[in-house]
Parts: structure tokens; sequence; C-alpha cells
């Protein structure tokens, strides 16, 4: 435990941090306060992977087992998201607005009881590994580490987490910098925010990845659900909260491409998808019952 | 004949009125949205609870319209299942009207001519300028496009150079795939609900069963359960044998996560106990009936017959109850629970071959009744016992799980098409004029417009550039 909760400690402070940079960058506009902000999130992703590769080594497992790991996995591919965002489109604004997000996710990470924490073996119905890879592995001792659906499961729908996430950032910013152009106020703050259309086009893209990721996520979901119970689909709270939240982004894509929604429109849709990704991810762990202990 | 031509028209434009209705993209949003919402009721109601269930959480009122309106199981109300028939109705429909026509303007589209003034038109256009002649020009933007990976048609008119180039056409089928995904999915879903079938069995170690609907039998060969170092529970094991044909087919040893399947059915641990009606072993004394003493046990497995040292007697155990009760009124035995309250073997006890008594003796009350009414010197306990275990196995059907499958790798390749493939459309006319060339590029895509902004930059800075660097 003691490497990995060090790397955590660590990545908190850094993604506080580097929140302070990207809002200084924005406030202040100082171009080296914004490469300080970059590299500083290139050294959280780092920390974060960190952690990741502490736990796997500790538990003996991919390390996605348990609530907390996958927080910390959800902060991490939220911020590889956010750092290909940046490299191509060279927009430093929406770093604010992302690195708030994963600040707060650490918190609540960090806030979680004890149980949620603690390094486990895995139970039966967690041990879902692929052959081939196992076969792969044993060869050079290292069989344990093989993954399953299971991984692949919890890594491709936190991926399509963290490209929600970043949609949702987009989202909101869209709304500001439309409020304030509505009213025709000019707010030196807002104005450094993208273009409406390039926000609009940039969640776009963010839920084009998003949505094929926890699609695989769910369909991954239901192979191993048919390895362990021989159900693919038992329409369980979780199941059918992920359903709900793919159809919300379902319906975003169909309105974007065939009824030509942009915009306002869009950017609310975003954002609803998003509230649905929150309660499919806490609030149905903690509030409805159901086989999913997290994630 | 009137009467049938007015019919056949009722029916042609109740019909028509029909497929209309499906050729809708609105409806598509709304049901969309709708199966979102009503979904929640389904996970904020508990499902499958008795009505007594609802009455007693939501008053006898909403309870009444949660029966009504079967949102005690709302995932297989026939209008929740309706729902999702619309939306299968609104692609079939949708795809008809939509894909041919697409095919035919989009995928066979190739352009060898076009009006140059169409390229100020599009929102992505550019215009260079370069100091080379036609020529140099028409190569530059011909190594462009094959630079990119652009399919180009090339054609002249005089002094007008007209290039059509596309690529990542393919964009274009990725909702088509994904839409006969769904429908793959949906009618995977409904063959399994119909031709499959899922049921629990509980199966004695070294007992064999009849599988239902289906023309083998499996056995369990023992049943076991891993434990980590800390003694948590790390998985639990069958050893199981098919029968087919009265012939051992295969044998397979499975755990949670690594079912059996075997001739389209399958069976996954699921459950395991102690049997309540079978032991592996008793554990029989003798005892001096005048001192009280115990003699060292034997065991004795069941069935078989073992002799029981000191004594002239052999047992054999017959039967075993886990919570042992008598019933006055019918005069017979049973047991109360499944649960080892009260552990009681039956034993046949011989004397040199002959049968001489058959009594229950209990494992917490020895001595109550002796053994051997006959006999006052020797009584037989039944000190230990070691149970049988069983494994619950599920045992599954569902042809339609296959089909699922199959619609999940077309979704996943309509995906690959539908977001990571974009499809670009460039026109580009190129004209000397006065020693220069004046080129003029322009086109569209249909989706990723940022993208495509970088990518017309680059043509365009090919254009003018590549000469000076070269
Ligand atoms: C849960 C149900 C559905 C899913 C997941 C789904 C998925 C998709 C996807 C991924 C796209 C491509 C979006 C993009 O290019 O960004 C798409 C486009 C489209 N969908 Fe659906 N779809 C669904 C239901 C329907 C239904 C019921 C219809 C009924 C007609 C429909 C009609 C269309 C049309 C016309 C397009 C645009 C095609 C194009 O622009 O090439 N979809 N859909």
């Amino acid at each position: 435990m003691i490497l990995s909760l060090l790397f955590f400690t660590f990545s908190f402070v850094f993604y506080v941090v580097t929140t302070l940079l990207y809002l200084g960058h924005w406030a202040f506009r100082k171009k080296w306060l914004g490469q300080t902000a970059t590299a500083m999130a290139y050294i959280a992703v780092f920390s974060t992977t960190m952690i990741l590769i502490m736990r796997a080594a500790e538990s003996g497992h991919a390390p996605f087992s348990n609530l907390y790991e996958s927080m910390v996995l959800f902060v991490w591919a939220t911020n590889v998201g956010y750092l290909v965002l940046e490299y191509k489109h060279r927009q430093r604004v929406i770093g604010v607005f992302v690195m708030a997000i994963e600040s707060l996710a650490m918190l609540s990470a960090a806030l979680l009881p004890y149980k949620f924490k603690s390094v486990e073996p895995l139970n039966p119905a967690l041990q879902n590994k692929w052959h081939w890879m196992a076969d792969i592995l044993r060869h050079v001792g290292l069989e344990k580490y093989a993954i399953g659906w299971l991984d692949f499961h919890v890594f491709t729908t936190f991926i399509g987490y963290g490209a929600f996430a970043i949609s949702f950032g987009l989202g909101i910013m869209y709304l500001v910098k439309g409020y304030f152009e509505d009213r025709g106020r000019r707010n030196a703050f807002v104005d450094i925010f993208p273009d409406t259309s390039m926000l609009d086009e940039l969640s776009y893209r963010a839920i084009a990845w998003g949505f094929p990721f926890l699609s695989t996520g769910i369909i991954s979901g239901a192979i191993w659900a048919d390895y362990a119970w021989g159900t693919y689909w038992s329409w369980d709270p979780k199941e059918t909260w992920s359903l709900i939240t793919w159809l919300i982004y379902a319906a975003y894509l169909h309105a974007r491409v065939t009824r030509g929604w942009r915009g306002k429109r869009a950017a609310y849709l975003a954002v609803a998808g998003f509230l649905a990704v929150i309660f499919l991810y806490w609030g149905v762990s903690f509030i409805l019952p159901g086989l999913h202990a997290y994630a | 004949m009137a009467r049938e031509n007015g019919g056949r028209s009722w029916l042609g434009a109740a019909g028509s009125n029909v497929w209309y209705f499906f050729n809708s993209l609105k409806l598509t949003i709304s049901v969309l949205i709708s199966l979102a919402v009503v979904s929640i009721l389904g996970t904020v109601i508990e499902q499958n609870k008795s009505a007594g269930h609802y009455a007693g959480v939501l008053g006898a009122k909403w309870a009444k319209v949660v029966m009504l309106l079967h949102v005690n199981n709302l995932f297989h109300s026939w209008w929740y299942t309706a729902l999702l028939l619309a939306l299968a109705a609104n692609i079939v429909v949708c795809t008809f009207e939509r894909f041919p026509p697409k095919w035919k303007s989009l995928l066979n589209h190739k352009q060898e001519k076009f009006d140059p003034r169409i390229i100020e038109k599009f929102a992505h256009n550019r215009s260079v300028s370069v100091s080379v002649d036609a020529a140099t020009a028409n190569a530059r933007v011909g190594r462009v496009f094959k630079k990119m990976g652009f399919n180009v048609i090339t054609s002249n008119d005089g002094g007008d150079h007209f290039f059509y180039a596309w690529k990542g056409a393919l964009s274009r089928l990725g909702s088509d795939l994904t839409h006969v995904s769904l429908l793959l999915i949906l009618a995977g879903s409904i063959i399994g609900s119909y031709a499959g079938y899922k049921d629990y069995r509980f199966i004695n170690v070294g007992d064999t069963i009849e599988v239902p609907n289906a023309g083998f039998k499996l056995r369990l060969d023992n049943f076991w359960i891993d434990q980590y170092d800390t003694g948590q529970v790390k998985q639990y094991n069958s050893l199981v044998t098919v029968i087919d044909g009265g012939k051992e087919a295969l044998t397979k040893q499975i755990w949670v996560n690594e079912p059996l399947a075997y001739k389209g059915i399958r069976f996954y641990q699921s459950d395991y106990g102690m049997a309540w009606d079978k032991i592996d072993t008793a554990y029989i004394a003798p005892v001096k009936r005048k001192t009280g003493d115990t003699g060292a046990p034997v065991p004795v497995k069941w069935g078989t017959e073992e002799k029981l040292p000191g004594t002239r007697y052999s047992v054999k155990v017959t039967g075993y109850l886990s919570d042992f009760a008598y019933d006055e009124k019918t005069n017979s035995v049973g047991s109360l629970t499944p649960e080892p309250n009260n552990p009681a073997v039956r034993i046949e006890i011989y004397n040199a071959g002959r049968l001489i008594s058959a009594p229950w003796i209990f494992l917490k009350y020895p001595g109550i009744f002796p053994a051997i009414p006959a006999d006052q010197d020797v009584d037989i306990a039944f000190t230990n016992y070691k149970p049988t275990l069983y494994s619950g196995l599920s045992v599954n059907k569902d042809p339609g799980t296959n089909i699922v499958w199959a619609g999940a790798i077309v979704m996943g390749v309509g995906f690959i098409f539908a977001f990571f493939m974009y499809h670009r459309r460039v026109w580009v006319h190129v004209k000397e004029t006065g020693g220069r060339a004046e080129v003029r590029i322009g086109g569209m895509i249909n989706k990723n417009t940022l993208l495509f902004e970088k990518e017309l930059c680059e043509i365009a800075e090919y254009v003018e550039k590549e000469g000076k660097k070269t």
C-alpha cells in the first residue's frame, strides 16, 4: 500500500497545483504559466500512471477492482484525453475546467472510506482471465498479471467516462460563453475561451470518442456476465443505468448528425449525459442495490 | 369489386401512413429519450417483487398503478417491448428509405467535371496562387493527394484542370452497420427468450443428472473450494463429466467465470453446499453399555459394509438426515431443514451376514435408544461424519447469444467506420493565368470539420511551398 499511497498523495498535490496553474494562466495570460501548467499536467499523468502500476504490483492483479482504483483510472483517462486535446488544439483555457474536475475526482477518491480503498484479493466472480494471455505470460512467469474481460470492461468504460467528462467541461464552457454572447456582454475571462463553434465541435469530438468506448465497455461487461452468470444482460440497476447513459448519448449523436442540433441544445444534452455518467458511477453504487460493487 | 378496391386502398393508405410514421428521425430521438426515461423507473422501483411489497413501499394506490402498468417487471412488459420494436421498425424503414440514395450519391459519386464556381460555395475552401505553370501545379496537387491517401480522378478542359478527390467513404457505412448490429442484437435477445431456458440443478458429488431437454447426462466427480492464505474464498470448483450415449464424452473443471459448453448447453458454477440426505463417510464406534466407554471410531463409507473391531458386528450406512425429525402422524422420518442441526444416520447392523437391526442413531444424542436391543453389552455410536458436498450448477441454453455477439462485432466495425473515419471530398480547379497557376481548393467532410480545415491548409501549403523546399 505504501508506494501507491505515496504516489496518490503526490498526484493529488500535482492536480491541485496543475489546476491552479491553469487558473493562473487564464487570469494573467502569462505564457510561462501556461507552459508550466502543461508540464505539470504531464507530471501528474505520470504520477497517476505510477499509482496504477504500484497498485497492480501490490495486489497482483490489474488495478481496477474497487471504487478507489477506478477513480484513479478515471482521472488518468481524463488527463490523457485532455493532453491529447491540448496537443492537437492548443487551447489551454479548457485545462482549467478539466483539471478542476480531476482535482475534485482526486479529492473524492481521497475521502473514500477505507473499505473502498484496501487491496483485496479478487473474489471468485472477478477472476476472469483470457487464457491466451495467461498462456503467453506464463513463459515469463507473469501469469498472474494476465487480464480478462472484466479488466477490459472497466478500462474501456473509463476511457468513455473520461471523454464524457471532457465533453461536459466543454459543454459548460459553451453555455457560459453563449450566455455572455447572447446578452452582448463582454468579459475578459470569457473572451479567451475558444470560439463557440470550436467548443461545440470539440465537445462533439469528445463524445464521438466516448460513445464507442462506452459501448465497448457495455458489451465487454455483457461478455463477462455471460461467463460468470450465464446471462449477458440481467437488467440490474448498473446495467440499466449504463443503457440509459448510452441512450442519452445516442440521442445526442442523432440530434446532432440528423437533425442539426448544435450549440446550446447539444451542450445541454452533453451536460445531461455526464450527469447520467456520475449517477451511473456513484449514484447507482451508493443509492441503488445491485450486483456491481463499484465502477 | 368496388368494396375490394376500397378495402385495398384503405389498407394501402394505412400502410403508407405507418411507413411514413416510422420514416422519421424525430421519432428516433423521441424513442431513444423515452426508453432512457422509462428505464429510470425500472431502476428506482425494485423489480419482480410481490404486490404486497409495493403496497408496503408505495402505498396501495401506487402499488395498483405499478401492477397495472407492469412496472414491477418493466423490462419485459408489453409496452417496453413495443418501444424496442418501434426502434427496430424505425431503423428498418429509415434504412430502406435512406440507404439506396446514399449509396448512389455518396459512395459511387465520382465527379469528373464541375463548375469551378462551386468551390467558393463550400464552407471550407482555399485559393492559392503560385508562380509556376499549370503542369507543375497539377503535379503538386496530384502528389499531395497521393501523399495524403486520397483517391483522385482528374480531367482537363482546355486550360481548366479538374481534380475530384475523396477519402474515407466507408465512414458513411458506419451508421448503417451500427443500425444493422442493433437489429441483430434485438433479434438475438428475442430468439434467446423464446428458444432458451435457464435452470438450476443441485448435484451431489458422485451423482449423475439428466440434463433438461438434452440427450446427455452430467456427472459431478468432485467439488472443492480454493482459499487464499487469509482464508478468503478464492474459487469454487466442480469437476464434471459429460456422459453422452452412455460414454464419457468429456471431463472439465469449471469454476465461476469458466463454464462448460456442450452441444449448445452451458453449465455454470453458481452454488454449493452440504447434502442434507447423504454423507460421504460416517464414523461409527462401539460402546460398552455397562461403562459407557467408547471405542475407536471406524470410518464407514456410504453404502459399504465395515467390521466393528472388538464386536461381532459389521455396519453399513444406508441413510442420513441433516436435521432429523419423526412425524408421529405419518410414522415417517424426514429432515426439518437442510442445516446439520440434528444429524442422524441410519445403519444396518449385521451379525455373521444376517441383518439384525437397522436403527437411526444420532450424533448429538448418543445412546438414547439402544442400537441393538437384543444385546446388553454392546451399543453403537455415531461420532462424526464427512459430508457429501453438492454443487449448484446453472444450466443454460441460449441460442440467441451468438447472434448477439455477432451484432456486437458488427457494431464495433460500424463504430470504427462511423467515428474514426471521415468521408472527405475535395474539388480542385487549376488554371494558369499570366504565368501563375491559380489553384482553388474546396470541399466537405461528413464530420470532424476541425481536421478538415487542417487538411485543406496542408494541401494548400504543399501546393504553394513544395517547390521551395526541394
Ligand atoms: C440505440 C439506437 C441507435 C444507435 C446506437 C445508433 C447509432 C448511430 C450512430 C453511431 C450513428 C453515426 C453518428 C455519427 O456519425 O456521429 C448514427 C447515425 C444515424 N442514425 Fe442511428 N442509431 C440508433 C438508432 C437509430 C434509429 C432507430 C434510426 C432510425 C431511422 C437511426 C437513424 C440514423 C441516421 C439516419 C443516421 C445518420 C446517418 C448518416 O449521417 O450517415 N438511428 N446512428
